[in-house]
């Protein structure tokens, strides 16, 4: 019992690691560039395709994730020039039209590619796993999924504190006006940071093809997902995903071991309106000042 | 010496309020009930087109709750399909347990043919109580209704809402959706809940209609009353409506579950009309789909929701059989865009508001009006979830 419950939270991990992967450029786009973006799901989709193709012509997950960065962020680029640069003072048509650009690449995705699956293979080093515990082995490509999450969030840390480009963007979050006065283009930082959380959407799309059959539809529910870990962990604090995500999927992979799937879902559910109701603002969200 | 304080904008700016009903609305509503109520004796009673024609009325009652909240309210519901698919689900599992027990199953059980297929033996105890219509009909309006009114006292109470609020309904949606289908035993799963005798006729029809004619007078009542004008100051500018003393809190809740109990209706007549439910009427998509519409039409004014349904259903049956079909869903996404991006007001709020610019005069006015609008809307829509400026980051 013990040993399953153990395995069962190191499934768990993992399965953080994935909300964790897919939340982080709706983190970046929505808590920093305060953009509701409906159509995350779609652009890890896309993301996921890119990787299809790429490994189609040869190549594996390791060369996937940066040429699935780039075709995302550009076309997170398109998004940002064509719909969303119009509405930044309008979030919640924002997510409206967003959603609507979800559905497009949806459509668009199934008449070129078809409505049937496509199936990605895992890099063969990845391939196999170690004995932690039990007889059932861990895969190595879990232990890459978490990696890749901690890299992802590290990452983004990195930029957005350390980097002159994210001295930038956290003056315009600050004060935009202000920020505009003092030189900074405040438009292109806008179309930057999109573009950035963009590219990190299709990365996760990339790392997740191999685990899950790639298809028009795969989006949705990791948009979902994502939603409710930025819910749960607090927007506006880039450490929130790596909790909230954490705390979700141990959630999840635990009830759903103790009960069902469905069950699962719907404690956790219910659990993050408590969460809510206690945290008005996320676990690590900051406090309103108005 | 006497002090008197006034703001500029009160002293120059009276409410003005119209009548509750114009005589032109209720000659076109007058006319429009006409049309559509005697379309069974023009039409045919089984003609696909009055089954379609009754499935909008519902789906338009469904927009209408939706512009209630998200129109004059300001709470963006992604999951309102929850309590239309709820609704819906009562009345078609109570009039399939009383279809069953005229029509025994291939083996003779007396319950619906679903629960046979996924192994149950009889009747689960707590779905007896659904044999009687009544008690039906008040689960499928009460129990959405009272759940609403927990969702709101969790998450109001706390000021949450905006795109907090969005995204946690949406949640609940998809999360109801995969309920039904998990539970496929008790819900019909993937197939729905079909095959039990539906009410489509000319005397449901009627019955629709009043609904639907009730529900828009008790609306326009509604946000024509004190409490709508709160609501739209809810809407516009909620901090400035609780140092006037109103606790938005409670109008939100209220309104939301007058909101949740017009679309447990919908849902209702919608499953007592059709005669199949699915697990698809309870999920987002269709959620979201109601969002269009009540965007398409107009939010914020009464019509619109009505005119936005039929619209684009309608469009969408009209061009079911042209190669057009296929791309129906591309449209659909290029119609969320459009609608956003160049119709902020919708259709009839586009018109009226030309309409009310022709009658009112100088071009000062307008002007004046325009401003207000454009200043309204930069102010309007703030974000409860995403941060502002002035606070901290990262």
């Amino acid at each position: 019992m013990t040993q399953a419950l153990i395995s069962q939270f190191l499934i768990g991990i993992s399965v953080g690691a994935i909300l964790v992967v897919s939340a982080i450029g709706l983190a970046v786009i929505f808590g920093v560039a305060g953009v509701i973006n409906m159509a995350h799901g779609q652009f890890i989709m896309v993301g996921a395709y890119t990787a299809a193709i790429v490994g189609q012509l040869g190549g594996n997950t390791f060369l996937a994730i940066p040429v699935a960065f780039i075709v995302v962020a550009l076309l997170g680029l398109i998004v940002e020039r064509g719909v969303i640069q119009w509405l930044y003072d309008r979030p919640l048509e924002t997510l409206l039209a967003t959603w609507g650009v979800g559905i497009i690449l949806e459509v668009l995705m199934k008449v070129i590619f078809g409505p049937e699956l496509y199936y990605v293979g895992a890099p063969r080093i990845l391939d196999g796993g170690i004995k932690i515990i039990g007889r059932l082995p861990y895969p190595y490509y879990r232990l890459f999924l978490i990696g890749m999450a901690i890299i992802m969030v590290g990452l983004t840390l990195y930029i957005i504190f350390k980097t002159n480009f994210g001295l930038k963007v956290r003056a315009v979050r600050r004060n935009r006006a202000m920020s505009g006065c003092l030189g900074i283009d405040t438009a292109r930082i806008d179309m930057l940071i999109f573009m950035y959380g963009s590219g990190l959407a299709g990365v996760a799309g990339a790392i997740l093809a191999p685990i899950k059959s790639v298809s028009t539809t795969m989006g949705f529910n990791y948009a979902v997902g994502s939603y409710m870990v930025l819910v749960l962990g607090g927007v506006g604090n880039l450490l929130g995903v790596p909790t909230g995500g954490f705390l979700i999927g141990e959630g999840e992979t635990l009830l759903a071991f103790k009960y069902n799937s469905v069950i699962g879902e719907l404690l956790v559910f219910i659990a993050i309106v408590i969460a809510i109701r206690l945290f008005p603002r996320g676990i690590f969200g900051y406090h309103e000042r108005r | 010496m006497t002090l008197t304080l006034r703001t500029a904008r009160e002293s120059d700016r009276k409410v003005r309020r119209g009548r509750l009903l114009p005589a032109w609305a209720l000659l076109l509503g007058a006319l429009a009930v006409a049309l559509i109520g005697t379309f069974p004796y023009y039409g045919g009673t089984d003609s696909y087109v009055l089954l379609l024609i009754g499935k909008f009325l519902c789906f338009a009652i469904f927009a209408l709750s939706i512009d209630l909240i998200w129109g004059f309210t300001g709470i963006l519901s992604l999951g309102q399909a929850v309590y239309f698919g709820m609704g819906a689900y009562f009345v078609a599992l109570s009039l399939k347990i009383n279809y069953a027990l005229e029509h025994p199953t291939r083996y003779g059980n007396k319950f619906p043919d679903f629960m046979e297929w996924n192994g149950l033996t009889e009747l689960p105890t707590f779905m007896k109580p659904l044999i009687y219509t009544p008690v039906a009909v008040l689960c499928a309006v009460a129990i959405p209704t009272f759940l609403a009114f927990i969702f709101g006292v969790i998450t109001f109470k706390r000021h949450i809402y905006g795109v907090y609020c969005a995204v946690i309904t949406l949640a609940e949606a998809l999360i109801l959706q995969e309920f039904i289908v998990e539970y496929q035993g008790y819900t019909g799963g993937f197939n729905g809940i079909t095959d039990y005798s539906n009410y489509v006729g000319a005397p449901f029809l009627w019955f629709m209609l009043a609904v639907s004619v009730a529900f828009l007078l008790i609306t326009r009542a509604l946000t024509h009353s004190r409490i709508g004008t709160v609501l739209k100051a809810i809407r516009d500018n909620d901090v400035r409506a609780e140092f006037m003393g109103y606790n938005s809190a409670n109008y939100r809740i209220f309104v939301f579950c007058v909101s949740a109990f017009m679309a447990a209706a919908a849902g209702a007549m919608y499953a007592a009309w059709v005669g199949i439910v699915s697990y698809l009427d309870a999920g987002p998509v269709f959620s979201v789909e109601g969002v269009i519409w009540t965007a398409v039409g107009g939010r914020a004014t009464l019509i619109g929701p009505f005119i936005g349904a039929f619209l684009v259903r309608g469009l969408e049956f009209l061009l079911s059989g042209s190669w057009f079909a296929d791309y129906w869903q591309l449209f659909m996404g290029i119609l969320f865009i459009a609608v956003v991006l160049w119709i902020p007001d919708g259709l009839v709020g586009t018109i009226a508001g030309w309409l009310r610019r022709r009658k009112r005069g100088t071009i000062e006015q307008i002007r004046q009006e325009q401003d207000q609008l454009a200043h309204d809307r930069q102010h309007d829509w703030d974000p409860a979830g995403a941060p502002r400026a002035g606070e901290e980051t990262v």
